[in-house]
């Protein structure tokens, strides 16, 4: 076990899986020489070469087409998107063309998009949002949201060894921010969802960044024991873990940073209606961002994205239905 | 107050009318909800007809011999607190001082009151009148916490208050108290014997349960047991996870309409604890295992079930089980379906016994000495039908006979 950032656990994964497996090669904009964005990839040109560390023109469709030819003939890509934002202009050629290629033409497509995602530091509009129910909507792609760096590495290793197409999203305020033991070699983290804290009165339902924001919203709720649900895994979703918190909780908050419309967690609470309507005791409640773009001025931001204080409220609002 | 009717309710599709045969209150007299009014007849069918609320008797408009249209009125009952006194006279052997009428406006309220799926769903198992409990939540609403609350305190004291929560049944048992003049001695259920009890229960309640037997020719499997040095169980168990993959509706869970197929084979191993009870360990991934290693893997868990060190990753996922009561002698079982799980194999005991066996090269037929078993499998007539289940049988009989290619 070593300490590691979350970015530090990517680029870790990233590093080891390219040494392990040589299918696998990295691709996106300035991911090369300067090292990307954040510098997720940096040094990796120095070790694999520019061969497999490609520097790519500004031009998300071209970078997703590529790596989707490249996937069908053979090879693993990881795409980068330099801000999750971006990913739109590459949209169809993941929606329609990786997402549909197993069901049209029965050909596997092992490819891996990274989305840094999220906001929380004055990103503005273009910079700053969690765009994963797009994907969520179009069968034929996995999603998966890491939230603390040990499941940052293991799900990016999963994603680069699974079939199928796989939308990563790691939150860029969480680089930096979160810091835990990560295992020294190569694993897989399944995509199931995780129990972040055991509770017994009420469940949080949440994924990526969100996870710690419920965690410290919950952790002094006059002395209420709380759940925190971690997700993990967008689709497939876990709704059996889902539904086992629900039964024993019988009350559950729905956190999304997403805009509040068709989000993850919309998802989330229609299935506990469908589902688990005879284990609640109280609505179903749902935190998220309203349906705005996220602001540039850090006062707005802030009170545009779901906070601990909004959490808190809810949740005790929830404890006392 | 105004009168509610009683009406000659619809009994059926094409029952049009109703007679009235008798009267079982005079005008004046006090109902309660639900106590039986008169009892009228139709061409199909003689009924009892209930007083839609409590109150007191104002009008009857229809005499005893009266044919009269579905939807007439047959008398009339003015609401009121009259019945609300007499009701527990009626019907419990409650102190009357005790039970002070509700006025109309706590009975409004009362009626309001909200409860929300999981209050209600476990009121309902265990039998509890929510309007008994006392709410905590917000304006007095019912919560999870009090019914479960309730249901403790009932469980510890017989009763709020003394009082009774249901209607007692008349019967008495001849001689109640201590002893017992048969030499009977109560004795408490352990926890594990509840807790398979109910599994069981509930599995007989969701489950659609038949099964299915088919006699084996063991000769084989004694055979290669003798050679490897292993019970008959692992050998069965390998061959019947190797069929199963030729029929995965039997390698499943049935969660209400909620079916899930398996590929890979989570087998749970029905594991006898004396008179304690038993336990069903899974055995993760068994078809990655030979004969032996599931051999191995069998006795592990058997050990640690026995020495009662099982952890919760050991019992769950099973995607279906084999139980081998045929260890104590038994010939044939129905086994109780594991639920989710969609069937249960059983091995019964392997008996010597005289068949035909046929000399397909001389033609001829002749009666021999052999090492016979049935194996039983309960399975759930929900998830498929009686012929996947005969098929899967003999698909694995003809494997334990060695009579397929592989």
């Amino acid at each position: 076990m070593a300490t590691r950032t979350y970015l530090e656990a990517i680029s870790e994964a990233l590093r080891e899986e390219m040494r392990l497996d040589e299918r696998v090669f990295v691709m996106g904009e300035d991911v090369g020489e300067f090292g990307g964005a954040f510098k997720v990839t940096d040094g990796l040109i120095e070790e694999f070469g520019p061969g497999r560390v490609r520097d790519t023109p500004i031009a998300e469709a071209g970078i997703v087409g590529t790596a989707v030819g490249a996937a069908i003939a053979g090879l693993r890509p990881v795409c980068e998107m330099q801000f999750a934002d971006f990913v739109a202009c590459g949209f169809d050629q993941l929606v329609n063309v990786a997402g549909k290629m197993h069901y049209r033409l029965g050909l596997a497509v092992p490819l891996t998009v990274r989305l840094p995602t999220g906001g929380g530091f004055s990103g503005g509009p273009f910079h700053s949002q969690s765009p994963e129910a797009w994907f969520m909507h179009a069968p034929g792609i996995k999603v998966v949201a890491p939230s603390t760096p040990a499941d940052a590495k293991g799900l990016l290793v999963a994603a680069i060894r699974d079939a199928n197409p796989v939308v990563y999203l790691e939150h860029k305020n969480l680089y930096r921010r979160v810091k835990g033991e990560v295992a020294e070699e190569q694993f897989e983290t399944p995509l199931r969802a995780r129990v972040a804290r055991e509770g017994r009165d009420l469940v949080v339902v949440a994924y990526g960044a969100m996870v710690h924001t419920a965690l410290e919203a919950t952790e002094d709720l006059e002395g209420a024991s709380v759940e925190v649900l971690d997700l993990r895994s967008l689709v497939p979703l876990d709704e059996e873990a889902i539904l086992a918190s629900v039964e024993k909780t019988s009350r559950v908050l729905v956190l999304d940073e997403a805009n509040a419309t068709c989000a993850a967690g919309a998802q989330v609470a229609a299935l506990i209606a469908d589902r688990g309507f005879e284990y609640l005791d109280a609505p179903v409640r749902r935190v998220a961002t309203p349906d705005v773009p996220i602001p540039f001025s850090p006062p707005l931001e802030q009170a545009v994205l779901p906070g601990v204080g909004r959490v808190r409220e809810a949740c005790l609002e929830l404890l006392g239905y | 107050m105004n009168a509610v009717d009683v009406a000659m309710p619809q009994m059926g599709v094409s029952v049009a009318e109703g007679t009235v045969i008798a009267w079982s209150k005079a005008v004046g007299d006090s109902v309660a909800e639900d106590e039986t009014v008169c009892e009228v007849t139709t061409d199909k069918i003689d009924t009892e007809i209930p007083a839609p609320v409590s109150g007191r008797l104002s009008e009857i408009l229809v005499e005893v011999g009266t044919t009269v249209d579905v939807g007439a009125v047959l008398a009339r009952i003015v609401p009121g607190d009259g019945a609300a006194q007499a009701a527990p006279e009626a019907n419990l052997p409650v102190d009357a001082d005790a039970v002070s009428p509700p006025s109309p406006v706590e009975e409004a309220r009362e009626q309001r009151r909200f409860y929300s799926p999981v209050a209600k769903r476990i009121a309902r198992e265990h039998g509890v009148e929510l309007a008994e409990v006392e709410g905590t939540g917000r304006r007095g609403r019912v919560t999870k916490a009090d019914v479960e609350a309730f249901v403790a305190a009932r469980g510890a004291s017989g009763g709020a208050n003394g009082r009774a929560l249901h209607s007692d049944s008349p019967y008495r048992a001849d001689h109640e108290g201590d002893g017992d003049d048969l030499g009977g001695r109560p004795q408490t259920l352990s926890r594990m014997r509840q807790s398979i009890g109910a599994a069981m229960l509930r599995s007989q309640e969701l489950t659609a349960a038949c099964t299915t037997v088919v006699e084996c020719d063991f000769s084989l499997v004694e055979q290669r047991r003798r050679a490897l040095g292993v019970t008959a169980l692992p050998l069965v168990a390998v061959a019947a996870i190797e069929t199963l993959r030729e029929f995965p509706n039997l390698n499943a869970t049935l969660e209400g309409d909620a079916l899930m197929v398996f590929d890979r084979v989570h087998l749970g191993i029905a594991v006898s604890l004396g008179s304690d009870g038993l336990i069903v360990p899974v055995i993760h991934d068994a078809q990655n295992l030979s004969a032996e290693g599931l051999a191995e893997r069998i006795r592990d868990v058997a050990a640690r079930a026995r020495a009662r060190q099982l952890v919760a990753d050991d019992v769950r996922g099973g995607t279906f089980t084999i139980t081998n009561p045929g260890a104590f002698g038994a010939l044939i079982a129905t086994p109780i379906i594991n639920v989710p799980q969609v069937a249960i194999l059983d091995l019964e005991a392997i008996v010597r016994r005289p068949v035909i066996v046929a000399d397909e090269a001389a033609g001829t037929e002749a009666i021999a000495i052999r090492s016979m078993a049935h194996l039983c499998m309960s399975w759930d007539h929900r998830a498929l039908d009686g012929a996947y289940a005969a098929q899967f049988l003999t698909a694995l009989r003809m494997r334990l006979e060695g009579r397929t290619n592989r």
